[in-house]
């Protein structure tokens, strides 16, 4: 069966979209890294770009956090999400054309918001910056997306539906909800618009929608590419496969209600802060569920993690998926957000989850995925591999550390009193103690960037030495 | 994955090919078809059938694949976990002979799967608890997510229309949980009151319906009589609760279930087939063929349904008829598969084969075993009904008297006592128990077919060991040969085979091992009849009368010996006598000792010798020894033990222990022992070993302790909460939480008797 | 706090519609057998991509 030229185009897996969104993330996730890196640099150099309108910090922070979560994440999202499912249903994508039309759009949404956000055009909403003609072409997107995905489950030749497409399909799902939810508004002129709520109300549905981006965009859709990427890698089953499912509904039940948790101690009342407070907590436990089934199946085989990079990435991925899990709640809690509010610590929590979660699963799922999409078994240097995950992981202790430093200090300072009731430290004092640390946040970004480059080199070797072949779905041989 | 099936049906040029065509007999097909309604009006076949010879998923997709390619099959699904198939198929397209054959060629074996149908009520049965405790535990995060708000703020905080929205929200989000959710609640009340008494769904079916009703006012008309609190998030999650104890339960029945049946597939069935050459083949009985010819023994069940050939007995056709009295049969008279060859050892022709024939009669024993309520069980329902009455009446009562003194919260408080009364542990208490520890005893070589046996094991004053078989190996080591008549007439090894080829035709172990040690004759036999502690008997080609067995009275002064012997005799002369060495089985001392330890009398009534029972009772250190006792004289002992007074169980193996084993009141059969004594006896030790009859018995009392355990947790809760419910100290979400963790603190303690 | 006349009307629409998915899952077969789906992915037989790869 193996060298069977004569397969027609039928029986092949639909390749070319994850061929190009896994091309893609690589792409905008050294831009969107590079941005982040400016930023950081204009933090602890503000005269860093001269003034120039385009590249102020205003402007290019929201172009870093879209980059990142929607160009970065979102390819790597879509990449493997279309080739999961036609794994794991035993058959092509629904409307493959369609698939290359989701690819094309997206790409143009991205380079859209490339070019508005740093011309300052904002909805100033944030992770929803993206003013509403934008928006309108995202929803067009998505549904499309959706479309191809549903689609292509409800043909499936597999009764069972694997867990991973449950994440995936929960994650589609939700992001449209949400979107359309968070940008209603009203249009005024074809670059600006008002949002359709006013005041707290608009607050509330604002990180209603940031929270569940996180949730569902950040988490959901991750946590479909561990259950696939990971048993694949490992060649091990999931340590439970009924945990999974468990973990998923888990998830499902108690996502909706945390969004209070980002505006304690603001004109919300105090009971909707408690009610968010609250279901953070109860958060923990499916969080934690998912993650220690995923490392645990790797039980029995723990000495595979010293040679295979790749498992590398995926199994950090989750502890610092846990770590996440674990501080998030913890920070919801009011009397520590009373300190942590508005500080670097925020920033340290994010990024934590970002690069620690997000990214190492989308870079262990990307190095997995590559090669195969272009007829190899492997990346072209597999040290290098190992070499961007140790200058990465430096990075990430290094950008974690001293925001975390300098955001629990930052909370001390703001909030120390003299005797008579009077600030003692001004604010800029706190900024001036923040410097060092921004530095030290710059390097460390500067490694993670560096770790990226070296993929995008290890990911442009791979592609010329290999081809683009299509890969046959598998008939069973009949003994 | 089953051994013996697996290696039963997937043999190499013996798989069923040539038999195929029996499979679309529409008898046989009934057996593991079914219909399923299509679109249109139009209905599709559905046959169940057990697959060997799979070892991972990969199989399984291959099996799937080889019949979703045949022609008239619709759909196909095969779990190699389960190592079944179920396959949808067109009537006017195929046969399932087209299909089978199909999966043959794919190289596994498939035989019809009458399993199929306990199987998919269990699935149907788990979906459905699934699906209820799924939508009451969304439902009730949901809920509780609403009434969160109301707990956190002070009443100026809270708007009181937002306030409404959450409660109506609440409202709705909780018309699932009562009309999916509790439902088994509301028609398990409904049927018992339209029978005409209160069953245990009783209160908890008012109470939910009440706080429902109450909760539901106080959201539409916060002004009204039923006050502006609601209770909504306490109703769902006690009935969260609730099911979640319901869903443990169930799934300690399944698991039960299956591993019973499970258990009974191990047991191995085996025909003595004779071959075209006149040899014998002892193979199991999936291999056989239409068209072979198959020896059944005295006490064994016909293995198939067929003809008889040779031969005439009497067959106990009571497990499938229900009729006791056996019936006469002769060459040319058709046998149903699983009756009991009662009379003499005869030839049959398998005209209908399948997995299922010694399974039905299985089944048949599992439901006699799950019907019956043993005494404990009895019990706990008589006091059931008044006790469900009080709580009525109390709940009742609370309400008049708080309706005095604080209106508001009168209906509250008959809903807290309502819920909090747990009569559900109770009566969950004992069968738990019983059940668990059938699953364990399962594990550990007995398998039960009464779950009273559980409370005679416990409770035995005397245990009566029968010795051949049961006590000793049933296969002796080496059998030695005296000749008695020393004539020219028959050389040594033509009497060997003479003895060897009768003893080929019973069942019992001194025969067994007779004719494993020595070569048979391959003689022909007619007239061949067993008696039970006699010996057998035939008529051979040249007309002698031949009689292999109990030593003839006149003789036993002249070879006196303290092993067992089985005399040949031909026409009346003693011949020559084989002696076999009785071998103890290896744990027989350690489990007399162990249980006379523990207070039982043990007892041994033998039909053999005297003297050979005195010497293997010294041996054991058993004082109650007899020997030379027919059926019927053991059968006086025991009831004599009875009448004064004592708990009686028997352990015995051979087709003479059967009506011994009924009359005891908690009896066991060795595995290897005939199917006769097996199908008799409350238990069967199928491993064989004595060691497990001191477990079983250290585990049946551990199950009366964790029973009575059991007992006094439920009215001791009930004791210390209905009370506290009364005087209003328990708000209702505190009841339904109570009620639910004493149900699942008793279905718990009793889980622990199946680890 | 008047966005929660949309927010709550539409997390119940949600709540509805999330049952309906479970049940069509429960009575799709979904949730019977889970052990072995976690292997399924594994199965040479099931991707031949990886068994059928040259560098």
């Amino acid at each position: 069966m193996a060298g069977n030229a004569q397969t027609s185009p039928q029986l092949d897996y639909s390749d070319d979209a994850v061929r190009g969104f896994a091309l893609a993330a690589v792409v905008w996730g050294v831009v969107g890294m590079l941005v982040g890196v400016v930023i950081a640099a204009q933090l602890a150099f503000p005269d860093l770009t001269y003034g120039i309108p385009w590249l102020s910090y205003g402007r290019l922070r929201p172009l870093h956090t879209n980059a990142v979560i929607f160009a970065f994440g979102g390819c790597a999202l879509m990449a493997t999400s279309f080739h999961v499912v036609q794994r794991t249903c035993q058959t092509r994508l629904f409307m493959p054309k369609l698939a290359m039309f989701v690819f094309a759009g997206w790409q143009l949404v991205i380079v859209a918001a490339a070019v508005t956000l740093p011309l300052g055009i904002t909805q100033g909403k944030e992770y929803a910056e993206l003013e509403w003609p934008i928006d309108i072409l995202i929803a067009i997107v998505w549904v499309a997306y959706a479309i191809v995905f549903f689609g292509t489950i409800g043909i499936r030749k597999v009764r069972h539906i694997y867990v991973a497409n449950w994440f995936f399909g929960a994650f589609i799902i939700a992001v449209a909800l949400l979107h359309i939810v968070n940008s209603a508004a009203m249009p005024v002129s074809f670059w600006k618009s008002y949002s359709a709520y006013a005041g707290v109300q608009d607050a509330m549905v604002q990180w209603w929608y940031g929270h569940n981006a996180v949730g569902f965009f950040l988490t959901a859709g991750f946590l479909g590419m561990m259950y696939y990427y990971i048993p694949k890698q490992a060649e091990r089953p999931v340590y439970s496969y009924r945990l999974s499912i468990v973990h998923f509904w888990a998830l499902i039940f108690t996502y909706m209600w945390a969004g209070p948790h980002h505006l304690h101690y603001t004109a919300l009342p105090d009971w909707a802060q408690s009610v968010g407070m609250i279901f953070s907590l109860v958060l923990l436990a499916p969080s934690w569920g998912g993650m220690i089934n995923g490392m645990m199946t790797l039980s029995g085989a723990w000495h595979k993690l010293r040679d295979d990079p790749i498992l590398k990435f995926l199994i950090v991925s989750l502890s610092f998926y846990g770590m996440s899990t674990f501080e998030g709640p913890m920070m919801s809690i009011k009397t520590v957000n009373a300190l942590s509010h508005y500080t670097d610590w925020t920033i340290g929590h994010v990024h934590s989850g970002a690069l620690g979660w997000v990214g190492f699963v989308s870079m262990g799922s990307l190095y997995y995925l590559i090669p195969r999409m272009f007829g190899r078994k492997e990346m072209h240097s597999v040290p290098a591999i190992n070499l961007h995950f140790w200058i990465a992981t430096f990075g990430i202790v290094l950008y974690i550390a001293a925001m975390w430093i300098a955001g629990v200090m930052q909370g001390l300072m703001w909030r120390a009193l003299n005797a008579d009731g009077t600030l003692v430290y001004t604010f800029v004092e706190s900024v001036k103690a923040t410097w060092p640390f921004y530095v030290v946040r710059l390097v460390g970004g500067l490694l993670y960037l560096s770790g990226m480059l070296v993929m995008a080199w290890n990911v442009v070797m791979t592609i010329r030495s290999g081809r683009a072949v299509p890969s046959p779905i598998p008939r069973l041989v009949m003994a | 994955m089953h051994a013996t099936l697996a290696g039963a049906i997937s043999g190499a040029g013996h798989a069923l090919s040539n038999d195929l065509q029996v499979l679309d007999d529409a008898i046989e097909c009934a057996r593991f078809t079914r219909w399923v309604p299509l679109a249109e009006g139009r209905r599709a076949a559905e046959s169940s059938l057990r697959i060997g010879g799979m070892h991972c998923n990969g199989c399984a997709v291959i099996v799937e694949q080889a019949l979703r390619r045949v022609d008239g099959v619709l759909d196909a699904h095969v779990s190699a976990v389960a190592e079944c198939a179920t396959v949808q198929w067109d009537a006017a397209r195929t046969r399932p002979s087209a299909f089978v054959a199909a999966i043959e060629r794919a190289g596994y074996a498939a035989v019809p799967d009458t399993a199929a149908g306990a199987r998919a009520l269990r699935r149907q049965e788990s979906r459905d608890a699934l699906w209820r405790l799924f939508v009451a535990v969304f439902c009730a995060m949901q809920v509780m997510m609403l009434a969160t708000p109301s707990y956190l703020s002070t009443s100026t905080e809270l708007a009181p229309d937002l306030k409404q929205l959450l409660d109506w929200g609440s409202w709705l989000l909780t018309l699932p949980v009562m009309l999916f959710a509790a439902a088994p609640f509301f028609t398990g009340a409904w049927r018992s009151l339209r029978g005409g008494h209160i069953g245990m769904d009783v209160p908890a079916a008012l109470g939910m319906l009440v706080a429902f009703v109450a909760s539901s006012g106080a959201a539409f008309d916060p002004g009204g009589v039923f006050g502006r609190e609601v209770y909504f998030d306490s109703l769902a999650m006690f009935v969260s609760f609730l099911l979640g104890g319901r869903y443990l339960e169930m799934r300690a029945r399944h698991s039960a279930a299956l591993s019973l049946e499970d258990a009974i597939g191990r047991l191995p069935e085996t025909a003595l087939r004779e071959n075209a050459d006149g040899s014998l083949a002892s193979v199991s009985v999936l291999r056989l063929q239409r068209g072979d010819v198959v020896r059944i023994p005295v006490g064994q069940a016909f293995c198939a349904d067929g003809l008889l050939t040779q031969g005439r007995t009497r067959a106990d056709e009571s497990l499938l008829s229900g009729e006791s009295a056996p019936v006469d049969k002769v060459a040319g008279d058709a046998v149903v598969a699983g009756s009991l060859n009662l009379g003499a050892p005869v030839t049959m022709r398998v005209e209908r084969v399948g997995a299922d024939t010694r399974f039905e009669a299985i089944v048949a024993m599992m439901r006699d075993a799950r019907g019956r309520r043993p005494a404990t069980l009895q019990g706990a329902d008589r006091w059931a009904a008044p006790f469900l009455w009080a709580v009525l009446l109390l709940a009742g009562g609370a309400a008049a008297v708080w309706s005095v003194i604080d209106p508001s919260r009168a209906v509250w408080v008959a809903v807290s006592v309502l819920i909090v009364t747990c009569p559900c542990a109770l009566s969950l208490a004992a069968p738990s128990a019983l059940l668990a520890s059938a699953v364990a005893m399962a594990r550990n070589g007995v398998m039960l077919r009464r779950l009273e046996a559980i409370e005679g094991l416990a409770r035995m004053r005397t245990l009566f060991l029968d010795k051949t078989g049961t006590l000793t190996e049933p296969q002796g080591r080496g059998v030695q040969m005296v000749r008695i008549d020393r004539g020219p007439r028959w050389t040594d090894a033509a009497l060997r085979g003479t003895a060897a080829s009768l003893a080929a035709w019973s069942t019992h172990p001194l025969a067994k091992a007779l004719a494993k040690e020595n070569a048979s004759s391959g003689a022909a036999w007619c007239e061949l009849a067993e008696t039970p502690g006699q010996g057998m008997q035939g008529r051979a080609v040249d007309g002698t009368v031949w009689r292999l067995g109990r030593s003839p009275a006149q003789h036993a002064a002249a070879i006196d010996s303290d092993e067992v012997e089985a005399w040949l005799s031909c026409d009346g002369q003693p011949v020559a006598c084989f002696r076999f060495n009785e071998v103890l089985r290896a744990d027989a001392v350690a489990a007399v000792r162990a249980l006379e330890r523990d207070g039982v009398r043990i007892a041994l009534l033998s039909g053999d010798t005297p003297a050979r029972v005195e010497r293997i009772g010294r041996l054991l250190g058993i004082a109650d020894r007899c020997g030379g006792m027919a059926p019927q004289d053991k059968l006086v002992a025991v009831r004599a033990a009875q009448a004064r007074g004592e708990i009686v169980a028997m352990l015995g193996d051979g087709i003479n222990d059967a009506p011994v084993l009924a009359q005891a009141d908690t009896s066991l059969a060795m595995g290897e022992g005939a199917q006769i004594a097996r199908a008799q006896a409350d238990g069967v030790l199928v491993s064989n070993a004595l060691q497990d009859v001191v477990r079983a018995r250290s585990l049946a009392k551990k199950t009366l302790r964790v029973v009575r355990q059991n007992f006094i947790w439920a009215a001791g809760y009930n004791a210390a909460c209905v009370p506290l419910a009364l005087v209003g100290w328990l708000p209702p979400w505190a009841a339904g939480l109570g009620m639910a963790t004493s149900s699942l603190v008793v279905v718990l303690n009793s889980l622990r008797l199946a680890r | 706090m008047d966005i929660l006349y949309l927010l709550i009307p539409l997390s119940a629409v949600l709540v509805l519609g999330i049952l309906g998915v479970f049940a069509w899952a429960l009575n799709g077969g979904q949730f019977d057998d889970l052990e072995q789906h976690g292997e399924q992915i594994l199965d040479a037989a099931v991707d031949s991509f990886d068994k059928h790869q040259d560098a």
